[in-house]
């Protein structure tokens, strides 16, 4: 790949998707661009380049940078953090819920195992008072990709034996005579999936009580954080919880957010953002 | 250090079973069939077993059932490794108390996975 395509690919990401990728991952873009290539003949990332420029098309180019994105993902790839989820930030959610509803926002949700998680997790909670809640959980996902293989909700013989438990797989997976396993009805009826970029205005998605944006803003330039964040935070209903990665901070990317005082882990909505004093 | 004893019939398996468990800092013995793993386990009691269904001499199935009834076989965390990945198989393995069920093919990512559920690793 000559330097001048990386820069193209590299720009475009920016553009659209708002990934920083350093030039020392170049050959993450051979890999995640292998199957469109392959798809449309191009022989090398040169030649697709050549042809985006040659034949400008937004469909394309979008399709390239959901391809660039990361799509490493497990199930309960975020134990942890599930678990306070469950067990802390939806039940005291439940608490000042009038109408006994709760709607989570997947953010940036890949190929759905998050989101199957999190219902699988909430499935189990017999005898709380979150099994008594209506929970809807929308997962979305930049590339259509993702949102096609989450919504059909089957999986492989290696994703399901990484992070699932026998137990939680017998109960809420069927096996298929291929060897792939598919969701269960029951799991499907409180999680739906939407196309959406997160550098784009969220309101066709609604207000939520809870949003979990996982191993997504360590993959952005500082600005697109900034924008997510703020993205995230306009779908936010006052004192809603937002939670990252564990691995992952929000503190210094937007003055719409600040760590909750009293939930481990999770930001909550700035009443009034920080005005800098101008002299 | 916890010990994990492999049974599968295959020397490959076990071959390539071990490397793996090894990395997990578990000491690794072998047993080629459930009669050969029972003499073991009666010897010295395993902290984790990794067991192979089909198996010449005495099957995965029958060694389970009859390492339950032995005096500390309850004690072993038993996880199945095997090609019969159909769900009544795995029902009738957790039935006969199995804790974990790896489906082969499988890979060292799978294996960490599995002894994590069981609280192995």
């Amino acid at each position: 790949m000559q330097d001048s395509t990386f820069n193209e690919l590299a720009d475009l990401a920016l553009r659209i998707s708002g990934q920083h990728i350093p030039s020392s991952k170049a050959y993450l873009m051979e890999a995640r661009l292998s199957s469109i290539s392959r798809r449309e003949s191009f022989a090398t990332l040169d030649d697709l380049v050549h042809c985006l420029k040659a034949r400008p098309n937004q469909r394309f180019e979008l399709e390239v940078a959901a391809a660039l994105t990361g799509k490493l993902t497990r199930f309960f790839n975020e134990k942890d953090v599930i678990e306070q989820i469950v067990s802390h930030a939806l039940p005291q959610r439940l608490k000042l819920s009038k109408s006994g509803r709760l709607r989570v926002w997947c953010a940036g949700v890949s190929t759905g195992q998050e989101a199957w998680s999190l219902a699988m997790r909430l499935k189990e909670q017999v005898g709380s008072p979150l099994a008594k809640a209506e929970i809807e959980i929308v997962g979305s996902d930049i590339s259509s990709d993702c949102i096609e293989t989450a919504e059909r909700g089957i999986y492989g013989h290696f994703d399901v034996q990484k992070g699932l438990s026998i137990h939680r797989l017998m109960t809420n997976f069927t096996r298929h005579n291929t060897g792939e396993w598919e969701v269960n009805e029951e799991l499907r009826k409180s999680v739906t999936f939407r196309r959406h970029n997160l550098l784009h205005p969220a309101h066709d998605l609604g207000a939520f009580d809870l949003v979990l944006c996982s191993n997504v803003l360590s993959g952005l330039a500082k600005s697109a954080q900034r924008e997510v964040v703020d993205t995230i935070t306009a779908q936010m209903l006052p004192e809603a919880f937002l939670f990252l990665s564990q691995k992952e901070t929000g503190e210094g990317i937007s003055d719409t957010i600040k760590p909750s005082r009293d939930m481990r882990g999770a930001f909550v909505k700035q009443s009034k953002p920080v005005k800098t004093a101008v002299a | 250090m916890k010990h994990c004893l492999i049974v599968d019939d295959s020397r490959v398996v076990r071959t390539v079973a071990g490397r793996i468990i090894k990395d997990l800092s578990f000491s690794v013995s072998e047993a080629a069939h459930g009669a050969e793993a029972l003499e073991q386990c009666r010897k010295q009691m395993p902290d984790a077993i990794l067991l192979d269904w089909n198996m010449p001499v005495m099957n995965g199935l029958d060694f389970l059932r009859a390492l339950r009834r032995e005096e500390n076989g309850k004690d072993p965390v038993v996880v199945f490794c095997t090609n019969e990945n159909d769900s009544e198989h795995i029902s009738e393995a957790i039935r006969a108390g199995a804790n974990e069920y790896i489906m082969k093919p499988f890979d060292a990512e799978i294996v960490e996975s599995k002894f994590s559920e069981v609280g192995l690793v």
